[in-house]
């Protein structure tokens, strides 16, 4: 699935929206606080393009609501705002450690053969490849199960190409216009 | 939950006309066991649900937008049945049949002997796995096992009970016709509890998902095995991001002025931005420039230093047209021109715009 044009327009107008919140904001000149007052506007556009029904989308939120509540909630209008900000960070938080620990204090010694030992390896290799893109698409940490964490990312994926899509084109607009 | 979703493509399989009356009590009670939800049904219609398919699985991009936003709920109230067809993303149809195709012999038995009626062929039958669960299970595992190989020893011995296995999958379904519950063959060297069961239905989800996902990474059909195409997929997002942040800093390089304003007019003025050419949207950059900054800060530009530019703003040609577009304001389109060259040059100088 790849980004339509309907999603790029909403981007883009949501995206406008928090920039706009900005403008009034002077002290705005260094190039460090601009690069990040456009870069957590487009973040907050692209989640709330899902409308809080994904985990990633709730979790980014989250995460720059901490940076600037004041845009998030200006962003967000009202329906969102507060429920999204106020949660607390969702369900299960899985301390790794504690379960790994205890894993290994139940795990039975078992004769193991050579396709298990070899399918065993395997399988550690694919949970830490999981734990990484865990920790690479946001709220990975509170995804209970497989399928949902793969489910998550195939949207996070397709919204991140939106938001890359869209902003190329604006700067490149943008840095051909101001090249002459 | 998974299964649930499960169920709903499987309704969806049927078509928005034919939903058997039973459907909605799936979503509802087929919580714990996913074999078992099927007892709730009449035997004819178990086996329509397991034979029926619909050739027709693309779905339009919003509604797979929508189910692609119902999946992340765990808990929700079941959205209409066929918003879970739009679980089998448009390109699921493909995969499917790569799948199906692989497994067309096995089906071909199945078919002659349940004498399939409809015109849809073995291809077709086998495309929804999740509604066919029962039958092409083992076919469409065979695929999956092709490709997925290295990834669990035990299935190393499945590739030799194909054929033992296609014959108890005819059985199977010749007694899904008689009985008002399906029995599940399974394999040799596999157990028969709902547990082991439950978790095959959750590994041939995780399985189609991976398949998507390496649709959509480029670069990924060609890799075997899942942590390599995890790793690429990690590597895939990463690389996102950070153009995400390159951007964000060339747009924050480039122009204190454009960001905040300009897209309004580009927006509104081209239809839809990304099928505009670049070079039009860049005409139209400079309009904006001139349009905002007379308006808004030609009383604070008076009060700065403007250093001439030392070439001429090229884009002249195009104060023409602006400057009949917005008559009244002649005297500040020249100085704006003059403003925007200075600002290019010297950005730190323009200490307003915002």
């Amino acid at each position: 699935m790849q980004p339509t044009s309907s999603m790029k327009e909403e981007f883009l107008q949501k995206w406008q929206m928090g920039l706009q919140i900005y403008r009034p904001l002077i002290d705005n000149t260094s190039v460090s606080e601009r690069r990040k007052a456009i870069k957590l506007s487009a973040d907050v556009a692209m989640a709330s393009l899902r409308r809080g029904t994904t985990c990633w989308s709730r979790a980014l939120i989250q995460k720059t609501a901490t940076e600037d509540n004041f845009l998030v909630r200006q962003m967000l209008s009202g329906i969102k705002a507060e429920t999204l900000i106020n949660k607390k960070l969702p369900k299960v938080m899985c301390h790794r450690k504690i379960v790994r620990r205890s894993k290994k204090i139940l795990r039975r010694r078992k004769s193991r053969s050579a396709i298990e030992e070899v399918a065993a390896k395997a399988r550690k290799l694919v949970n830490k490849k999981t734990q990484g893109l865990r920790n690479v698409v946001p709220g990975g940490e509170f995804m209970s199960n497989d399928v949902l964490l793969i489910q998550e990312t195939l949207d996070y994926i397709v919204s991140l190409q939106t938001q890359v899509n869209v902003m190329r084109s604006i700067v490149d607009a943008a840095e051909a216009g101001s090249e002459r | 939950m998974d299964l649930t979703g499960a169920f709903g493509a499987r309704s969806a399989a049927v078509g928005p006309c034919r939903e058997p009356p039973g459907l909605e009590s799936l979503h509802i009670g087929g919580g714990d066991g996913g074999f078992t939800a099927l007892l709730e049904l009449p035997p004819t219609q178990a086996v329509e649900l397991l034979h029926f398919t619909d050739p027709s699985l693309s779905s339009s991009s919003q509604a797979a937008a929508a189910a692609v936003a119902g999946i992340g709920l765990d808990v929700s109230p079941p959205p209409p049945l066929h918003a879970y067809g739009a679980l089998t993303f448009p390109s699921n149809e493909a995969l499917m049949e790569r799948a199906a195709r692989f497994s067309v012999m096995a089906n071909e038995q199945q078919q002659q002997q349940n004498g399939n009626v409809s015109g849809e062929t073995t291809t077709t039958s086998s495309v929804p796995s999740n509604s066919d669960r029962v039958k092409t299970e083992p076919g469409e595992t065979d695929s999956s096992q092709r490709l997925e190989n290295n990834r669990c020893g035990k299935r190393k011995e499945l590739d030799k009970k194909v054929k033992g296995s296609t014959k108890k999958k005819s059985k199977s379904s010749e007694e899904n016709e008689k009985l008002p519950y399906v029995h599940v063959r399974a394999r040799r060297g596999q157990a028969t509890d709902s547990h082991s069961l439950a978790e095959r239905a959750r590994r041939e989800k995780i399985n189609a998902r991976m398949k998507l996902l390496q649709e959509l990474v480029p670069g990924c059909d060609k890799i075997q095995g899942t942590a390599l195409v995890l790793d690429e997929i990690i590597n895939h997002v990463q690389s996102l991001q950070r153009q995400v942040e390159m951007l964000s800093m060339r747009l924050a390089a480039v122009n204190p002025r454009i960001d905040f304003n300009f897209d309004t007019l580009l927006a509104s003025e081209n239809g839809s931005l990304m099928d505009g050419s670049f070079s039009g949207t860049a005409m139209q950059l400079a309009w904006p420039h001139q349009v905002t900054e007379t308006e808004q800060s030609f009383h604070h530009r008076q009060l700065q230093q403007l250093p001439l530019p030392p070439q001429q703003w090229p884009y002249d040609g195009l104060n023409q047209p602006a400057w009949g577009r917005e008559g009244d304001q002649d005297q500040g389109n020249g100085h704006s021109s003059l403003m925007v060259g200075s600002a290019s040059l010297h950005p730190n100088q323009v200490k307003m715009e915002l």
